[in-house]
């Protein structure tokens, strides 16, 4: 037993050596395979009725405005490729913001969870990022569970004459931390610890992603509000374009 | 055997971190291996994994095959979740897409390679747990405290990501030998709903033409040292992507006009090539699918 | 007299924001005319055509197809007829492969399968593109995108075909094989409309020009005659073709008699040059 335990220790320092060195801060996309196919289904589950809402809304738009359909597309391939660009860092390590509270803020939480759950497809078929039988959960964190703490955090800044851009920021900021721990979440119900349950394992993985995932969430949510900044400086037409799909 | 097992996972390991680390490594330095992939690299890189479904030899088999074998296969591995069926389906689907399909080695590797730091670090948190007692193989203490780990708990750790690794190779089977547009039509063909569709495909293309807009204002602010440093970077970006979705929303409306110009009436029809499902193919598939069930049940 | 295919009365055309983009347009269109479609940016062309293929609905006014008044009712019609290729073949380019793309006007006509993969594979080889079918439009070059997107209408098999400005952004070698494929239509009597600013190119190859300035038809006559109204070139911007200032030189240093035999290329200009001399020497 002696040498296996070696091996395996090597292993594990291997993969903490890895992982300190090279901090990928990209988005937690639980990938292909790590749930049970008990989660993958409950998360299927829990995540229909919130996209049948998402659906219905955008079915609605679409028979208002049926050319509100390129609007829509360029909405979700905009948080797509947002999502997928590397963002400036000032470590040099490889980072990537999430895009959704962003596009919650700009287009609504109900489009969100359908444009969402489509860029979280092509996340998995065109990044390799995410997977099909974890996209339940990965749909319920990020394309329902982090849009919709965003659209409230906003809402309530606005309520409570918070200075916009703090509230924009705010509400990136704390949607992304949302996404990070309802993901964390997951994964602990998925693999609760032998002694401590499923609490003990939610701590151990929000303890984990904390390094990466804390100031990421920072990060996008500063960027969020320069892109708003900017967006508002040069594009009033084209903001309350955007405004008819989220009234839909 | 299982000694076995969790040694030549340290060593697959060890390999992916090596590509892992040449990948970045090309990704920050030189880009001597750019001229390989003359245009797939158009778009920064970015999107190599559809480049290198467009060109993987066994493109042209029937799409709706490909992805019930790769959905199968994702399927089987969590559910059946043993060890044997993992490293079977991990070397039949390198098999399939690097010597059938001819893709290069280490392109398989570091797209497989994509999701490793979120299997080691989640992975690590699953081997490590707190005690109040000094249990396990190894411990740690930290005051309030013992990390611990247990020859099981490794074993379990080494196990799954094995599994995790075979379902991603499950998934690899479809994304790098069928283009995205193959995929939709498979959904398609499935029955889900038309507008849906109709978004994924616009969506879709849309990506591109979003990432070339993209790399063309990233370009010309560059040239004007608008990265020059983090905050700069920062506000550079802001501003680049808010006018990449001012430009595209603005566009949106041509992109209407056009297709109303060759009397699209609302519903989205795409010609499709059919591609015949081949009996070679499925009877090797099933008999692949058999084995895996055998193997499950002799080893249960 | 050749038939008359379209008929434009009284166009008047509103944006959203208001602005008027045509002020009164009317005009005839006949079978197998060459029309280049001449004036500043913003000056209404691409409204106008987008107007006679029935996408935008004009404010006031009508056109006729053939013996057909367009409404709503029959706009398809007029849609299948009058086939655009738009600026950017970017805009154009929906689909995700080459096949689709073009099959998307024909799948749009509800023809029968077969049809439709017969007319890609001809409208492929049309252009230049047989071999093309799987490749996606993000892998390919602007060139080969402009291609795509004039095969995308040559397989609809309209009636008139219409250009805004294709010769933008294209090489030489991809600006001549448009000019070949402008002549392969022109050949088998194509109605064909170009806007352009490309004076020279119009001058070589329209058969009549249409001028647009501020929403109106300011000139609608020959080349010849448009481009000898200083008047209309001076309200549009626009300088003569080079190859009539050429022979308007020639004809003041009186190296040429004036015959008002306006060379249209540098051939013909060679021919006239030659003629003179063998009167000169004769």
């Amino acid at each position: 037993m002696k040498k296996s335990h070696k091996i395996i220790l090597s292993i594990i320092t291997l993969g903490v050596l890895f992982w300190g060195s090279t901090p990928l801060a990209q988005a937690m996309h639980i990938m292909e395979g790590y749930l049970p196919p008990k989660y993958c289904i409950i998360w299927g589950v829990i995540s229909l009725p919130f996209l049948a809402a998402g659906w219905f809304s955008i079915k609605k738009t679409l028979a208002e405005h049926r050319r509100s359909i390129t609007i829509l597309a360029i909405a979700g391939a905009f948080i797509f490729v947002i999502s997928s660009l590397k963002i400036p860092s000032v470590t040099g390590s490889c980072s990537h913001m999430t895009g959704t509270g962003l596009g919650a803020i700009l287009f609504g939480a109900s489009s969100v969870s359908i444009l969402g759950f489509i860029v979280l497809i092509f996340q998995a078929i065109l990044l390799a990022h995410g997977g099909l039988t974890t996209l339940g959960a990965n749909t319920f964190s990020m394309a329902i569970a982090g849009p919709i703490v965003s659209i409230g955090i906003y809402k309530l800044c606005q309520a409570l004459k918070v200075n916009k851009y703090v509230g924009i920021f705010l509400a990136a900021f704390i949607g992304d931390l949302f996404t990070y721990c309802v993901t964390s979440v997951q994964l602990a119900l998925a693999y609760p610890s032998a002694q401590g349950g499923v609490a003990a394992s939610a701590i151990k993985f929000l303890t984990v992603f904390a390094p990466t995932q804390l100031p990421l969430a920072i990060v996008e949510g500063l960027l969020t509000v320069l892109i708003i900044i900017a967006l508002e400086t040069y594009a009033t037409t084209e903001l309350t374009d955007i405004g008819f799909v989220k009234e839909g | 055997m299982e000694k076995w097992i969790v040694l030549s996972a340290m060593f697959l390991l060890t390999i992916l971190v090596f590509v892992v680390k040449r990948r970045n490594g090309r990704r920050h330095g030189e880009r001597a291996h750019e001229h390989r992939h003359s245009f797939g690299h158009k778009h920064g890189g970015l999107i190599s994994i559809d480049y290198l479904a467009y060109s993987s030899k066994i493109r042209h088999w029937n799409p709706t095959f490909k992805v019930i074998l790769s959905v199968l296969t994702i399927i089987l591995c969590i559910a059946l979740n043993n060890v044997y069926v993992s490293i079977v389906v991990i070397l039949a689907m390198a098999y399939l897409v690097i010597k059938v399909g001819g893709l290069a080695l280490h392109d398989y590797l570091s797209v497989l390679a994509i999701p490793l730091a979120f299997i080691l670090i989640s992975i690590f948190a699953i081997v490590i747990d707190f005690s109040d007692q000094p249990i396990g193989i190894y411990h740690l203490y930290l005051g309030f405290g013992y990390l611990y780990t247990t020859m099981a708990m490794l074993k379990y750790g080494v196990f799954l990501m094995l599994k995790v690794i075979a379902a991603i190779s499950g998934l690899q089977l479809m994304i790098l030998t069928t283009p995205s547009s193959e995929v939709i039509s498979v959904m398609k063909k499935a029955h889900v709903p038309k507008d849906f569709i109709a978004l994924m495909n616009m969506i879709y293309r849309y990506i591109f033409i979003l990432l070339d807009v993209f790399a063309k204002m990233k370009n010309s602010a560059e040239s004007r040292l608008g990265y020059r440093d983090f905050k700069t970077s920062c506000y550079t970006f802001g501003g680049v992507a808010s006018n990449m979705l001012v430009l595209s929303l603005k566009k949106a409306g041509a992109y209407y006009d056009a297709m109303e110009a060759r009397c699209y009436d609302g519903e989205l029809m795409f010609l499709e090539e059919d591609k015949k499902v081949e009996i070679r193919l499925i009877v090797p598939a099933a008999v692949y699918v058999l084995c895996l069930l055998l193997l499950w049940y002799l080893t249960r | 007299m050749k038939n008359r295919i379209l008929k434009v009365d009284d166009l008047h055309y509103v944006y959203g924001n208001g602005k008027l983009a045509l002020d009164g347009v009317s005009v005839e269109i006949f079978e197998g005319e060459k029309i280049a479609v001449i004036g500043a940016n913003g000056s209404g062309k691409s409204t106008f055509f987008l107007n006679l293929n029935g996408v935008y609905t004009p404010a006031h006014g009508e056109i006729i197809y053939r013996e057909m008044l367009v409404n709503k009712k029959n706009l398809n019609e007029l849609r299948k007829n009058v086939g655009i290729v738009f600026q950017e073949a970017d805009n154009q380019i929906i689909a995700s492969t080459v096949r689709a793309e073009v099959g998307f006007g024909p799948m749009n006509l509800r023809l029968p399968k077969e049809e439709v993969i017969k007319r890609v594979k001809e409208a492929l080889a049309y252009m230049n593109l047989s071999g093309f079918e799987d490749r996606p439009p993000h892998y390919l070059s602007g060139g080969e995108k402009k291609r795509v997107s004039i095969a995308d209408i040559v397989a609809m098999k309209p009636e008139v075909m219409i250009f805004d400005e294709p010769t933008v952004s294209l090489d030489p070698q991809n600006a001549m094989l448009l000019e070949e494929v402008l002549l392969k239509l022109g050949g088998e009597d194509k109605t064909v409309l170009i806007s352009t600013h490309d004076v020279d190119f119009a001058y070589r190859w329209a058969e009549r020009v249409l001028v647009f300035c501020n929403g109106k038809i300011i000139a609608d006559g020959t080349p010849l005659d448009v481009f000898q109204n200083m008047e209309i070139l001076k309200l549009t911007n626009l300088k003569q073709p080079t190859m009539m200032e050429v022979y308007n030189v020639l004809v003041e240093k009186k190296i040429l008699p004036d015959t008002q035999a306006y060379p249209k290329k540098v051939q013909e200009l060679k021919a006239v040059l030659d003629d003179c001399a063998v009167l000169l020497s004769g």
